[in-house]
């Protein structure tokens, strides 16, 4: 039986709590739901599964169409040529499976077939980090980030919430290029407000500060945005950014930030090797060094685990965060 | 059986064997996958010629039938066929192996036009292939896709996978031709990694499937003219062919998959060449 929790814990935010709305929403669930909407809204969408509609949110795009709902089974090397065929011919295909099938599987498909060619296949892997820690190290990728990054033409998505979630699958289908989705299976709690729009390329200030900036991706912004607030207590004001867009990175944000608070932490359910931290790293260290501490997983196969286990482990709960920011601060 | 008249066939023999000294041409500027682009070649040569409906105008006419070369390395073969077809001047040919050349040893989409799907790592191309013959259904268009497929290539596990989905989905509007000259890099097929049976194999994995002489074009015409083989199956063209085909002394012989050579070995195989084509001609009579 999966041990996987189904909703991430939160800290108790006893005089913050207004800060942070205390919604959760089901990523795949609202990944269906935008599927199927953009199906409506371009009819050029086609959606190609590994056997994985049912898991990976393509079933009610498949029930509405189902001429463009392409079905090429655990075969992922030929699936990820088939929709760079339905790119070059015309056709927005997104393809999705569990992000290990979908990306290492296949990665030179990706390489030579999606990227080489500049198509817009837009890649969804499903179960990131350590959606489904339980299912050990096969199933539970922490590098794949470190890996697309390296690839010319790759864009790489990573939505902090469910606004974000709902906005990302049309953000991917008009850029004229390769797109990877990282997409969690844990309940995103919310960041963003209603009218939140998520902007390909572009970082958002989801905490205002001055002591330290923390810049984070996908589920960590969440996290991080508690830590800010626990944070407080310690008299440290955190300035907390959303990098949804970790390739290509906003470099003005990074460079911005820098200026403003001289002290970067970055935070990813992802490897230190290659991943958010690094891209934020490659920027300051080029432009303005400054002192940068990069929280994630470790150069090694993470534990087998609950969700909250796992990402306690690598000090990735809003208390451990807290607990490295102010030790990170107490060196200047 | 679909025949060519006499004057076609020695029209089909002189452009292939003129695309051949061309292929030699271009090897003054460096080695090149002669093997490989000489036992294709006559294939190529006849489905530009009397097969595919294509423009050299309109390259990316939307009703063209696409054809993708999946043994990238043999693509000499594809240059000097589109050069002759007049997609692009000879001139290109020349700058083989030049820095930034539009004409590299694994071909590009993006440099050349005529050229579909950029290729070079084995068994891309059919999968690639059926993304194109999915979208012609989808869209309603009658485009065919045909892919051509080395023997030695044949081993690599996404071939199969695309074989398995093509029948799976009943795509008749893709046809496979297996360029099956018995030799790869480092010697003959049947030693290194038996792909044959394939027409067994192609069978047993549902789809229709021909055997043909590569180098007959009448053989070559009437297998490409019948495609589809059947209704709701996609078409397996199995061509015998010869590696080097054309260039007596390297025939059939697993040292010329890649060629190394001197200035005047190319001077002797053009002359080599040339004696082939004017052999071919006086037997068609």
């Amino acid at each position: 039986m999966w041990r996987t929790v189904a909703e991430r814990s939160c800290v108790k935010l006893a005089d913050t709590s207004n800060k942070l709305e205390n919604v959760f929403d089901d990523p795949r669930k609202i990944l269906a739901n935008s599927l199927l909407e953009l199906g409506n809204k371009n009819e050029n969408v086609v959606y190609i599964s590994v056997d994985s509609s049912l898991g990976a949110a393509g079933a009610p795009f498949k029930k509405a169409f189902p001429e463009r709902h392409f079905e090429f089974g655990i075969a992922e090397q030929n699936a990820m040529g088939e929709a760079a065929g339905m790119a070059i011919s015309g056709k927005v295909p997104f393809i999705a499976a569990y992000v290990p099938f979908i990306t290492y599987r296949c990665f030179e498909q990706i390489r030579d077939d999606v990227c080489k060619t500049n198509l817009n296949v837009n890649i969804i892997g499903n179960n990131s980090g350590f959606s489904v820690s339980s299912l050990g190290p096969t199933h539970v990728v922490l590098e794949e980030v470190a890996v697309l990054r390296s690839l010319p033409n790759m864009n790489i998505i990573c939505p902090a919430d469910g606004i974000e979630y709902s906005q990302v699958l049309e953000l991917a289908s008009n850029i004229k290029a390769p797109v990877y989705i990282r997409v969690s299976r844990i309940k995103s709690k919310r960041v963003f407000k209603d009218d939140h729009k998520l902007v390909f390329g572009k970082a958002d200030v989801v905490k205002d500060g001055s002591d330290v900036t923390i810049i984070a991706s996908g589920t960590m912004v969440s996290y991080s945005l508690e830590a800010a607030y626990l944070l407080e207590k310690n008299g440290i004001n955190a300035e907390v950014i959303s990098m949804s867009t970790i390739k290509p990175i906003d470099k003005d944000m990074i460079l911005k930030v820098a200026s403003k608070t001289g002290k970067i932490v970055t935070i990813e359910e992802h490897s230190i090797i290659n991943g958010l931290g690094a891209a934020v790293a490659e920027v300051i260290v080029r432009n303005n060094p400054v002192p940068i501490k990069f929280i994630g997983t470790q150069d090694e196969f993470a534990p087998v685990g609950t969700y909250e286990e796992c990402i306690d482990y690598y000090g990735l709960t809003a208390e451990k965060i807290r607990h490295q920011v102010n030790n990170f601060l107490k060196k200047f | 059986m679909t025949k060519l008249s006499n004057e076609e066939l020695k029209e089909l023999v002189r452009r292939s064997y003129n695309c051949r000294i061309n292929i030699l041409k271009m090897m003054r500027f460096g080695e090149a996958h002669i093997g490989g682009a000489f036992s294709s070649l006559d294939i190529i040569t006849l489905l530009y010629n009397k097969i595919l409906r294509h423009n050299p105008k309109d390259p990316k006419w939307a009703d063209r039938d696409r054809f993708i070369l999946s043994a990238g390395h043999k693509c000499m073969a594809l240059y000097a066929v589109l050069a002759d077809q007049g997609y692009f001047e000879e001139e290109i040919l020349w700058t083989y192996n030049t820095f930034n050349t539009k004409v590299p040893m694994h071909p590009d989409e993006k440099a050349l036009p005529g050229i579909e799907f950029p290729t070079g790592s084995l068994g891309h191309g059919l999968p690639v292939g059926q993304g194109m013959a999915h979208i012609a259904r989808l869209d309603k268009k009658d485009y065919r896709v045909f892919v051509m497929l080395g023997d030695g290539e044949s081993a690599e596990g996404s071939v199969w996978e695309a074989i398995m989905s093509a029948a799976h989905h009943k795509l008749d509007n893709l046809i496979v031709i297996v360029d099956r000259n018995g030799l790869q890099v480092n010697g003959k097929t049947s030693e290194i990694m038996n792909t044959d049976p394939l027409e067994e194999k192609y069978k047993s994995f549902g789809w229709e499937v021909t055997t043909i002489n590569g180098h007959n074009f009448d053989e070559i015409y009437d297998a490409l003219s019948l495609v589809p083989f059947k209704k709701g199956k996609p078409s397996a063209i199995i061509a015998n062919t010869i590696k080097c085909k054309g260039l007596p002394f390297a025939e059939a012989k697993f040292e010329f998959h890649h060629w190394h050579f001197s200035e005047d070995e190319i001077d002797n195989a053009i002359k080599n060449v040339e004696n082939c084509c004017r052999e071919e001609l006086c037997k068609i009579g």
